[in-house]
């Protein structure tokens, strides 16, 4: 089998990512497991069960979560007409719904993909169309799956006009998501009067901010492309787990050694993420009592290294600064 | 329009985050106030604040007790390489309370007697490269004795120290060959045949780009003045 760009950015800067590998294999026999279970639900042709979240990036570990949606490709029907049905899965996945009620719901590809903007794009409708295009896998209907989420990429590409260049629809939600998810943060301390801000706070700078850059990067490497070849690039980039399209950035640009200290400093991160203590201790953690914490500390140490080498990517190496200007901002 | 961009970016002071040292400041020394001051001249992002004597920690210790607001997201502190009195303990003591403000305190690995002792600074520590006049941590083996003793250490790079010992810049290479997975910033500068820092010639920059490209992603810090432009 052919090295993933994971492995070609190892083999490139001399180092191992060791906790990223090991992920990748936890969620490769995790998503075995759970599509072997779910098998003995029925489905329908239309229907999908999508695994989100650590699963889509192939960096589960143990303390994962089984964030899930029922996808139909196609229209809004009732819910008693899906099947399987919300509770089958939450049997057989053995999880409750998020807080928010943005998993363990069904979701309707005609609105992630027809309702872009405006007031029906909601908070929920963008997050799962997110959600779907950067980081999802599914356990059950795989074809329907497929269908769904080419349409809803195809949703932000269909009317392009431009023979060439980034396609802004697409990069404008990326970010427009990334920044409902900061602005969320605070929302969420207030809310929840600070419940869980540590851990959040420590994904923020991480994994959030990694997937963030995994989405940003291939929209932005689709400047020279026609449109013809930006839906093929896509769907090849937007397909590998995102710790892979941003290895093979850094290996486009021949930043071999700032990419290895990236991948590295978050290979470290998901290395103590699988660490129940460290968890444990960002959980109960508070943003007035974060200053204390060697947890903390080592979450924001790791998350400003990964911050440095994502902002040198873009603004430092050959091709991309260009593109950056160009797009990035306005 | 293109070989000009390139030519853009390849300057030194196009890098982000650039910081100075004080420890070129030489006429502030000691004057915590005035040489952070001149630092943020250059660069409100980064930031070296240099107590290359042992009689210059306390001053930096009371000066950053008062908690002064600092603009830095990068702050780095170069511990003592000279005149040095004090039981090795009781320095890292000192650099411990002084590593609660900073990102990186710096250490000549040829300075340290106890690495043990140095422990405690953890992922803190950064070490070094020396130059040409000194005789342990100038080459790879070198440093990976001090770095096998110091596990958790970063790697600060000073790549006029490694062309001080090698101009070919063979060294260098092999360097951050080495230990490139725990580089946290560079010392920028050219060297006087006395090896002392002096502010970075063109014919040095041009030299050492294609190694500083390597380093994108840490902090440049510059141990002399930006040459006149």
């Amino acid at each position: 089998m052919e090295p993933s760009p994971l492995e070609r950015l190892a083999q490139a800067c001399g180092q191992e990512f060791k906790h990223l590998m090991a992920a990748r294999e936890t969620t490769a026999r995790g998503l075995e497991a759970r599509r072997a279970k779910i098998t003995e639900l029925s489905v329908q042709p239309d229907v999908s069960v999508v695994l989100m979240g650590s699963w889509g990036r192939e960096e589960v570990t143990s303390g994962s979560d089984d964030d899930y949606m029922i996808l139909v490709n196609g229209a809004w029907r009732p819910e008693h007409e899906v099947d399987p049905s919300i509770e089958e899965v939450a049997k057989v996945l053995d999880v409750k719904p998020g807080r928010e009620g943005l998993f363990g719901e069904i979701a309707y590809s005609d609105f992630l993909e027809k309702r872009i903007g405006l007031q029906e794009d909601d908070n929920n409708n963008l997050s799962r169309r997110m959600l779907l295009l950067l980081e999802s896998q599914a356990i059950l209907g795989e074809q329907s799956y497929r269908l769904a989420w080419k349409k809803v990429l195809d949703g932000y590409l269909r009317d392009t006009r431009k023979p060439r260049g980034a396609p802004r629809l697409l990069l404008n939600d990326i970010v427009r998501y990334w920044r409902t998810i900061c602005v969320d943060f605070a929302g969420k301390q207030r809310k929840r009067r600070g419940e869980g801000w540590g851990i959040r706070n420590a994904k923020l700078r991480t994994s959030r901010k990694m997937l963030f850059a995994g989405g940003l990067l291939p929209v932005l490497e689709c400047a020279p492309l026609t449109p013809e070849e930006i839906l093929a690039f896509l769907e090849h980039r937007l397909r590998m787990p995102p710790t892979d399209r941003l290895a093979q950035s850094f290996l486009d640009a021949g930043a071999h050694d700032e990419g290895g200290r990236t991948l590295g400093a978050y290979d470290e991160f998901i290395g103590l993420l699988d660490s129940e203590s460290f968890r444990k201790a960002l959980e109960a953690l508070t943003r007035d009592n974060a200053a204390a914490s060697e947890e903390f500390a080592e979450a924001h140490r790791l998350g400003g290294r990964i911050q440095s080498g994502l902002l040198a990517l873009l603004f430092e190496t050959d091709t991309l600064p260009p593109l950056v200007r160009e797009y990035a901002i306005f | 329009m293109s070989s000009t961009l390139t030519a853009d970016r390849r300057m030194l002071l196009a890098h982000h985050p650039i910081g100075a040292s004080t420890g070129y400041m030489q006429a502030l020394r000691g004057d915590w106030p005035a040489l952070v001051a001149q630092a943020v001249e250059l660069s409100p992002f980064a930031v070296e604040l240099s107590v290359l004597s042992e009689s210059e920690v306390q001053g930096l210790e009371r000066y950053l007790e008062a908690e002064p607001a600092l603009p830095f997201r990068y702050l780095s502190i170069h511990g003592p390489s000279k005149g040095r009195t004090m039981a090795e303990r009781d320095l890292v003591a000192s650099l411990l309370g002084l590593a609660a403000r900073a990102d990186a305190i710096v250490m000549h690995p040829d300075t340290i007697e106890s690495p043990e002792a140095f422990l405690a600074l953890a992922h803190t520590l950064v070490l070094e490269n020396m130059d040409a006049g000194k005789s342990d941590g100038c080459n790879v083996e070198q440093l990976a004795r001090s770095f096998a003793a110091l596990p958790h250490a970063g790697f600060c790079f000073d790549i006029a120290h490694a062309w001080s010992l090698d101009p070919s810049m063979g060294l260098a290479a092999e360097l951050l060959d080495a230990f490139r997975s725990r580089l946290r910033h560079v010392h920028v500068s050219s060297l006087s045949p006395e090896l002392h820092h002096i502010p970075l010639t063109e014919d040095d920059e041009e030299l050492f780009m294609p190694l500083l490209e390597r380093c994108l992603d840490v902090p440049w810090i510059l141990e002399a003045p930006p040459r006149e432009i």
